[in-house]
């Protein structure tokens, strides 16, 4: 059967460009999440809404750009926006927060301006809105790949340094690790990590894919090593089930990819208070 | 006369033109272990910062080791559990041994891998505290004092020749209090280790150190442990804006 499936090859792409995405997007979600910064997701894929835009906008101006893949302005825009956003961090020291409404609004302003102003696309816009893991080109595959590949080897080669700076960034930058450096690397990761999934679960859902399985692994990991595991382990079942839902009923990607992380969050919650009663964090003491 | 481990020489410091610190001159030789008293906002954390270039002083000079502040970057030969140490995120997915080992990250340097020696120092260090059986429990689910174990195991597996601690012993029982400040002296005896430590336990601690300085914006007093006994009622008063009741620890 799988035989079958992998014959198509818009199957083989999708499944290349959802296992790639189910790795990466949860281990640069624990580094957000840990550091309370997962919003900085939702605010990145907005911004990559107004380069999509932006690109598209070239396209249908200037027949020079017509070859530009509209991902790769999605991924100028968002990079340039994961620099400002360590700028605007550094401005508000206890509002560090504050950075991402900023970004976010400033963002989707902008989309939405430069999509009236092209007065429509013949493409569809809501593709990139919400996804749809079936339709990544080969253009877009070499795009997820590269990503995927960079982001490996940045997440490999600063393991321990962003582990630091995650815990205790105020300890680790007395102890030599220049904090500079990693998080530049790091939010660049970031912002292309965002584009590069926003083919397979769309704008909307990125912060979904990115923060719903590292929560769920937060429920019951002790180690950061299982934490890690555990969000790989659970983004790939809910890209699988989603590439599965969009092949066999035809339903939307990102859409089922989201709805089966939150399933496994509940469960995960509720299977630890059924295994340890009285072990969940209530939060009211 | 051996090395000079940290010298503070004419140190301003403010916050946005609130002065904290006027003319500081602080020195820690070899082998010393200093107590930094005061009371509450007069200065001792900032001064810390200062020693460590996290805060750059408004004037006055500052070498660790012999070499200027600048210029300095042998980071490992220094350790630090800061005062705020205690206060991260407790739902932070991470393991007693994961934390401690974070504290060899700086020296291993970037593209280094942790090996199976650098493994070996991390359980060393978390014996050191008496924290072995924990090793693998997650940080956040540690009592206070327990987890200020853990962040002095990790400020000591990088092997430092200065531990510098901001008042390690605020939540910590009175026996745990004692037995702490056993491996502070085991440290600098045994192992020579200077020390600087900030703290509030005046009574304590004059049996453990050999020098304290007494600061309030500025030094009152500056010298050795032997000397500040028999003038500590004149120096808290001049320090403090009024006598200080020194609480001896009954042993
Ligand atoms: N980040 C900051 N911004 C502005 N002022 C600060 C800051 N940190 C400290 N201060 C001020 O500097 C002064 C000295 O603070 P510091 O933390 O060094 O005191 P301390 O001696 O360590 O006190 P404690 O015993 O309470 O720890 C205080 O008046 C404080 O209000
Ligand atoms: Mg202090």
């Amino acid at each position: 059967m799988i035989e079958m499936i992998l014959h198509y090859g818009f199957m083989q792409r999708a499944l290349a460009a959802g296992v790639i995405i189910g790795v990466v997007s949860p281990i640069v979600g624990l580094f957000l999440v840990v550091r309370r910064l997962s919003l900085i997701a939702d605010a990145l894929a907005h911004v990559t809404l107004s380069g999509v835009a932006a690109g598209l906008l070239l396209q249908k101006q200037f027949p020079a750009f017509q070859a530009l893949n509209p991902m790769v302005s999605g991924m100028v825009f968002s990079l340039t926006a994961s620099v400002f956003v360590e700028r605007l961090r550094r401005l508000y020291r206890s509002y560090q927060e504050l950075a991402i409404p900023v970004i976010l609004s400033g963002g989707i302003g902008l989309g939405v301006v430069l999509i009236s102003a092209a007065d429509g696309f013949n493409v569809d816009v809501a593709g990139y809105l919400f996804g749809s893991i079936l339709a990544v080109g080969e253009s877009e595959l070499w795009v997820i790949i590269g990503t995927g590949v960079l982001a490996g080897l940045v997440i490999c080669f600063f393991y321990k340094e962003l582990f630091a700076l995650s815990f205790d960034e105020e300890s680790a930058v007395l102890s030599g690790i220049p904090r500079r450096l990693v998080h530049l690397l790091f939010s660049l990761v970031v912002a292309l990590v965002i584009t590069a999934s926003i083919r397979v679960v769309g704008i909307l859902l990125v912060s979904g894919l990115i923060t719903l399985p590292v929560a769920a692994s937060l429920q019951i990991a002790t180690s950061f090593r299982q934490a890690l595991w555990l969000s790989v382990l659970f983004a790939q079942i809910s890209v699988l089930s989603g590439l599965a839902a969009a092949f066999y009923f035809d339903w939307a990607s990102g859409g089922t990819i989201v709805l089966v992380s939150v399933l496994i969050l509940l469960a995960v919650a509720g299977g630890k208070r059924l295994i340890r009663p009285g072990s969940g964090k209530t939060g009211a003491a | 006369m051996g090395e000079t481990v940290l010298k503070m020489e004419g140190i301003d410091f403010s916050f946005d033109h609130q002065t904290v610190l006027e003319g500081v001159d602080l020195e820690i030789q070899k082998g010393d272990f200093l107590a930094l008293v005061g009371p509450n906002g007069s200065g001792k954390s900032t001064l810390l910062k200062l020693a460590l270039g996290a805060l750059k002083p408004d004037r006055g000079k500052v070498s660790l080791f012999g070499v200027p502040l600048r210029r300095f970057r042998d980071w490992s030969r220094i350790g630090y559990v800061s005062q705020k140490a205690n206060s991260f995120n407790r739902d932070f997915p991470a393991t007693v041994r994961e934390v401690v080992a974070s504290g060899l990250y700086g020296k291993l340097g970037l593209f280094r891998r942790m090996k199976k020696e650098d493994w070996k120092r991390v359980e060393e260090a978390i014996k050191q505290v008496g924290l072995e059986s924990l090793s693998r429990r997650n940080i956040g689910k540690l009592s206070g004092g327990q987890q200020q174990r853990a962040f002095i195991a990790r400020a000591l597996v990088s092997d430092p020749e200065f531990l510098i601690l901001d008042e390690p012993t605020v939540g910590v029982d009175t026996r745990s209090v004692d037995e702490f400040y056993r491996l502070l002296a085991h440290l600098h005896r045994k192992k020579g280790m200077s020390l600087l430590l900030v703290t509030h336990d005046i009574g304590v601690v004059t049996t453990y150190v050999n020098r304290i300085a007494c600061l309030n914006r500025r030094l009152f007093f500056h010298g050795d442990t032997d000397e500040f006994v028999g003038r500590e009622k004149e120096v808290f008063t001049a320090a403090y804006g009024h006598p200080v009741q020194v609480v001896e620890h009954a042993h």
